[in-house]
């Protein structure tokens, strides 16, 4: 028997995202390859889905 | 005065914040709990009633008399980045960390104490109720019959998470899911399922509460859907007006919880009327901001750089009310 609510859980398609900025620890934020902060790029940012609301869901519950 | 923002590198989020404060030249340190030890490296000691000491991590130090505020935002575990981890040093680091910080004076978005209630679903569907929001009939329960009882009553129910999905698993999701008195609901009994009516919608609201200021935003729902989480709907967020007395409510709500930061979500019905669904107190916001263009990074910042404010009690502890 399992709890009835994992009864609803659905394989989730992981999208093949490499993500293409690194942590610049001098700045403290997110940069991209030629030196901009990541969050000059917002479609960038739609696209890998790190600011949506599911994101960081499996490890932080807030959604 | 240095704000301190407590979340992990990969949170692009929280970068929008950090840019914000770069741009107004507000002292600021980033830092990761899983980092300390390692990384990051803490010092205090107590003398003279109080913790004197610092924070460094990655060349950037803070003083622990020099916080102006604290923005707990995707913090990974303390210590999960240490040589060799382990349960008992995520405590003794989580005592260290968190209980130096509880004794500094400074401002929370949000004080973990108030975080913790917070996330409570049951207890935010009585505070949201309390606050004048409308609530659909809910069920916690762990009895198949209380369940089909309760399926069986209102006839169309969803199912949902009260955590959200199981951890460690980055491709299970568990999505909203309608329901009817049909379902085999005898798995009830073994772990607490949340029923709750279903509420046919035109649109999904997202409601970001920044201190005082308000950021709502309305994406249009297909006809049947469920959860707005998941599946294109082709539709995006619209930033909308916050109508006054849903405003109120959410004054009274956060109030209440003690909260400096949270993002409400509501179904909008098919006659207009908000429904409470729930209030994430470190919902993301990035999504709305982006969509929208809502300055909500800005006003979080602005936030975090404010002077103390002693009429400002959300930081501190949320107002006691009778039934609360």
């Amino acid at each position: 028997m399992r709890p009835f609510t994992l009864n609803y859980t659905l394989p989730k398609a992981l999208p093949p995202v490499v993500m293409s900025y690194s942590f610049d620890e001098s700045r403290q934020l997110n940069v991209l390859p030629d030196g901009r902060p990541a969050v000059s790029d917002p479609e960038l940012l739609l696209m890998v889905g790190t600011t949506t609301s599911t994101a960081g869901s499996q490890t932080h519950f807030d959604d | 005065m240095t704000v301190l923002i407590l979340t992990s590198e990969e949170d692009v989020t929280a970068d929008m914040v950090v840019a914000q404060l770069h741009a107004t030249g507000t002292p600021m340190m980033r830092l990761d709990p899983a980092d300390l030890p390692g990384k990051a490296v803490l010092s205090a000691e107590y003398t003279h009633g109080g913790f004197d000491g610092r924070l460094s991590v990655n060349g950037h130090v803070v003083s622990l008399g020099g916080l102006r505020s604290v923005w707990v935002r995707r913090p990974g575990e303390p210590a999960a980045h240490a040589a060799h981890p382990s349960p008992w040093l995520t405590a003794e680091t989580r005592q260290a960390l968190f209980g130096v910080l509880h004794s500094a004076s400074t401002r929370w978005m949000n004080h973990p104490r108030n975080a913790d209630q917070a996330r409570l679903k049951p207890w935010q569907l009585r505070v949201a109720h309390l606050s004048g929001f409308a609530v659909p009939p809910t069920v916690f329960t762990t009895s198949p019959r209380l369940a089909q009882q309760f399926a069986e009553e209102h006839r169309d129910v969803v199912v949902k998470s009260a955590s959200g999905p199981p951890p460690g698993d980055p491709a299970l999701a568990l999505p909203t899911t309608l329901i009817g008195p049909d379902a085999d609901f005898s798995d009830v009994a073994a772990g607490p399922a949340l029923l709750q009516r279903y509420i046919p919608k035109r649109a999904d609201i997202r409601l970001t509460c920044v201190g005082a200021r308000l950021f709502a935003a309305r994406k249009t729902a297909e006809p049947g859907q469920v959860d707005g989480r998941y599946g294109d709907t082709g539709h995006s967020w619209q930033g909308i007006p916050v109508p006054e007395r849903i405003g109120r409510s959410v004054h009274d709500y956060v109030d209440r919880a003690g909260l400096a930061y949270a993002a409400f979500d509501f179904a909008e019905d098919e006659d207009g009327h908000w429904w409470f669904l729930e209030c994430n107190q470190g919902g993301q916001f990035g999504f709305v901001e982006l969509e929208t263009g809502q300055p909500i990074s800005e006003a979080v910042a602005l936030w975090l750089s404010r002077r103390e404010d002693v009429g400002d009690r959300r930081c501190h502890r949320p107002r006691r009310r009778s039934g609360v």
